[in-house]
């Protein structure tokens, strides 16, 4: 079924709603069943006779939309019901990124600084509402789950298309920085391991995310036959027996996606999102730091911005962090198994993007040799992952804002929910939790604003919890505090110190100290 | 679905609709409606004529009439229904919209021709006078059929608007006053609506409403063709809290506006609400 997009402009009141009632009934003549969609660009002016000109068609068409409603026709809309009835699409503000500086680009699109504090993420595809919309779901995930990312504010229009609005402050790519200051190697390979260890530390709710797994091997299953001597079902059999995790992988994971903003590392671009085992993550940094560039060393200069050799050199200098090893022999029985993939997976995007056939000398041919042979050597893609600590998955960092609330108490209670916690103690820790993290927002800072760390411990044998707030304002004790005299009434009540008593209460323990300048809180509970 | 249809809020040619009185009869009575009632702006006229076209069987008629009013706080549309339409209380009312709509009319084109120089023949000043209800439109086309003016929105809107009236308007006590003493209901016409293209939300709606209880105001119109699911339910809620009686009606012009007769959303709802149960009761309309 088509659209059939109809122009409403001006002012629609009662002196002109009838002949704009009629011009639109007259370009619907004889259109049939169709999605009527009134496009509302240049509508400055809706009274309650254009709304029941709108009504009446809708009673005729009922699958009128309204589309590009700016902001104060919007709220008409949705105050008289308007917005319960159909579908009213907002107008997108229009951002221009003309002579802007492009500070990122992707296979999707490009991100470009529009000012000092704001960077827009521009899509090419032709459904970029819908990725967009995608994004956005994935990462407030990954930040409820503890990922520290950038969530957009605002979509807009770019050109023809849509982009994402960040505030990013400052915020410079790894890859700028490995290229402009190459003093800053080793921190760059440290920071970017403990994010990639973070993220593959956290668990994800079932369902929430896709496996990665079957991306993987549905580009297994296009080149597998092209390998001799059943090598391709070997490598299929082996990507299939990789054990599943409910553990979150990033899926493109490289060093223009971590971005330093202020003195924070962030990770970006969160489409590819995914549960899986690390070496799906890990032969995917592969190919983004050597397995593209193979042919074509200049190639990672245009893209990451730093040569080859650094390029090289920071994937081994990641890999052998990440594994924790220093041992070549156990660094090269890791990347063999990463090398399988890798190369699979540069076979199958040669063949299907450049169409080569696999003769000795063509790039597939040689990736497949090198397939062949690390394959004769290989038995498992698995490796051990007891060295990824558990630890990042407890913490969440952030802004000591009331707006925050609910990421804090999300945070928590997905830990809660994970022990089996009952629903009467969650929301009495909800409370505490509500209680103390809403003072450090109102008080910590005060005028000013600032982060709070907020970590969760389970303990067994008896079944606990242990929550730690800590902040960085200025020295408190809540506990000092006198308990209010619950016998008088409430207008008779000394003013504040309900909140922290209520969570001495409900709490089994609550204990304070000041220490390396940070203020920290932890309550404990049995569950 | 309810099985009872109702139509309270119709115009005929007395006013602004185009169906001659009897005409409308006819509707009604071939589409099969229970109840229905004529509510003619500022006049009442069609009711004589309707009730001697009644045979037996036939819809039962309310007597009605929308009255337009306005003050300081904007506009308003009070309907009244059931009363006498021979009371002295509602002739005045009547009669004293019509003289200050004949007020208007007249210092109207008086300001357009002494402001702008605009000149009309006296036979066409005379012909609008001579009308039951003259208004802005009826100047706007003379002057656009003189090309003073290229459409009738320019003309009032540049021109008509710029004498603004502020104690020449009927004022919604008066209207409710008038009809409550000839024996009749005082209702708020698409009580969001206001003067019929205002958007009167929320807290205002409320202020307003309660004010006009004070003054004797005792139902309004929560069915209405021109309100949404949020709109009806949101004036059910005020029927409710405040006690008032409930009505439905379309505002059926004819072939002037493009509203269904009958078309009152109450259906949809499906059931009676208590206020307008108790509607028709005082009426003495058994359904």
């Amino acid at each position: 079924m088509n659209d059939k997009i109809i122009k409403i402009s001006g002012r629609i009141d009662s002196e002109n709603a009838a002949s704009a009632e009629q011009r639109i009934l007259e370009q619907l003549a004889g259109a049939g069943d169709v999605v009527v969609s009134l496009d509302a660009s240049d509508l400055v002016y809706i009274s309650s006779a254009g709304l029941r000109v709108i009504l009446r068609l809708k009673k005729a068409y009922p699958k009128l939309k309204i589309t590009n409603v700016n902001a104060e026709i919007y709220d008409i809309f949705d105050m008289t019901g308007f917005t319960e009835m159909m579908t009213v699409e907002k107008a997108y503000r229009v951002v221009s990124v003309e002579g802007c500086d492009v500070i990122g680009e992707g296979f999707n699109g490009k991100v470009y600084r529009i000012d000092k504090d704001n960077v827009v993420k521009t899509y090419k595809n032709a459904d970029a509402l819908a990725e967009i919309q995608h994004e956005r779901e994935v990462a407030k995930l990954a930040l409820i789950l503890g990922v520290p990312t950038a969530i957009s504010y605002d979509v807009v229009r770019v050109g023809d298309s849509y982009g994402s609005v960040f505030e990013l402050l400052n915020a410079r790519s790894f890859a700028k920085i490995l290229a402009k200051e190459p003093d800053k190697f080793e921190w760059c390979v440290t920071e970017y391991v403990k994010m990639l260890k973070k993220i593959h530390s956290i668990t994800v709710p079932e369902g929430r995310l896709p496996k990665i797994k079957d991306k993987t091997l549905k580009k297994i299953s296009r080149m597998k036959d092209t390998l001799p001597d059943g090598l391709g079902d070997k490598l299929y059999g082996m990507v299939q027996a990789i054990p599943d995790t409910d553990h979150m992988v990033h899926g493109d994971f490289h060093t223009k996606n971590i971005v330093l903003a202020g003195d924070e590392v962030l990770v970006i671009d969160m489409d590819t999102l995914s549960t899986g085992h690390p070496i799906f993550d890990l032969y995917l940094m592969y190919n983004a730091y050597v397995g593209f560039y193979e042919f074509d060393h200049d190639a990672v200069l245009s893209f990451q911005g730093f040569d080859y050799d650094t390029s090289v050199r920071f994937w081994k200098a990641c890999l052998s962090a990440y594994l924790g090893t220093k041992d070549e022999k156990k660094i090269s029985e890791t990347e063999d198994k990463i090398h399988c993939l890798s190369y699979a997976y540069m076979i199958d995007r040669d063949r299907r993007y450049n169409g080569v056939s696999a003769n000795e000398d063509s790039h597939v041919g040689i990736f497949t040799a090198k397939l062949i042979d690390v394959l004769g050597r290989i038995d498992s893609l698995d490796f051990e992952l007891s060295e990824i600590p558990k630890e990042a998955e407890k913490e969440l960092e952030t802004d000591a804002i009331t707006d925050n609330l609910d990421v804090v108490t999300d945070f928590v209670n997905a830990h809660l929910d994970a022990a089996g916690c009952s629903l009467k103690t969650r929301s009495q820790i909800d409370l505490a939790v509500e209680e103390i993290f809403i003072n450090i927002a109102n008080y910590a800072y005060a005028p000013n604003t600032g982060k709070a760390v907020v970590r969760v411990d389970l303990k067994k044998d008896p079944d606990a919890v242990a929550i730690t707030f800590s902040d960085r304002g200025i020295p408190y004790d809540p506990l000092k505090k006198p308990d209010p005299d619950v016998a008088l009434a409430a207008e008779e009540r000394e003013i504040g110190g309900l909140g922290i008593f209520l969570t001495k209460k409900v709490m089994d323990e609550v204990a304070y100290e000041y220490k390396n300048g940070q203020n920290i809180l932890t309550m404990t509970k049995k569950l | 679905m309810l099985p009872i249809k109702i139509d309270l809020h119709i115009h005929t040619n007395v006013s602004d609709g185009t169906d001659k009185p009897e005409e409308l009869l006819s509707k009604v009575r071939d589409a099969g409606f229970d109840v229905f009632s004529v509510t003619d702006h500022d006049a009442v006229k069609a009711g004589a004529v309707i009730r001697a076209g009644l045979k037996d069987g036939d819809p039962r008629f309310i007597q009605g009439a929308e009255f337009s009013c306005q003050d300081g706080d904007g506009r308003y549309h009070i309907l009244g229904y059931g009363f006498d339409p021979d009371g002295e209380a509602i002739k005045n009312v009547i009669e004293l919209g019509h003289s200050y709509r004949m007020k208007k009319t007249a210092e109207r084109i008086d300001f357009i021709t002494r402001e702008f120089g605009f000149e009309f023949d006296k036979s066409e000043i005379d012909a609008i006078l001579a009308l039951d209800n003259p208004g802005k439109p009826h100047i706007a086309k003379l002057m656009q059929k003189h090309g003073y003016a290229g459409s009738i929105r320019e003309a009032i809107s540049k021109y008509i608007n710029g004498i603004r009236f502020t104690e020449e308007y009927v004022r919604p006590e008066q209207a409710i006053e008038g009809i409550l003493k000839s024996g009749g209901i005082p209702v708020l016409a698409h009580p969001f609506y206001g003067g019929g293209d205002d958007l009167i939300l929320a807290d205002d709606m409320e202020k307003r409403l309660i004010r006009l209880i004070g003054a004797g105001l005792r139902g309004i119109e929560a069915f209405y063709s021109g309100f949404s699911v949020k709109l009806r339910n949101e004036a059910l809620g005020l029927a409710k809290k405040h006690d008032l009686l409930v009505t439905a009606g379309s505002d059926y012009h004819g072939e002037n506006k493009n509203i269904k007769l009958g078309d009152t959303n109450l259906a949809e709802y499906g059931k009676m609400p208590e206020g307008m149960k108790r509607f028709f009761e005082i009426l003495d309309i058994g359904l």
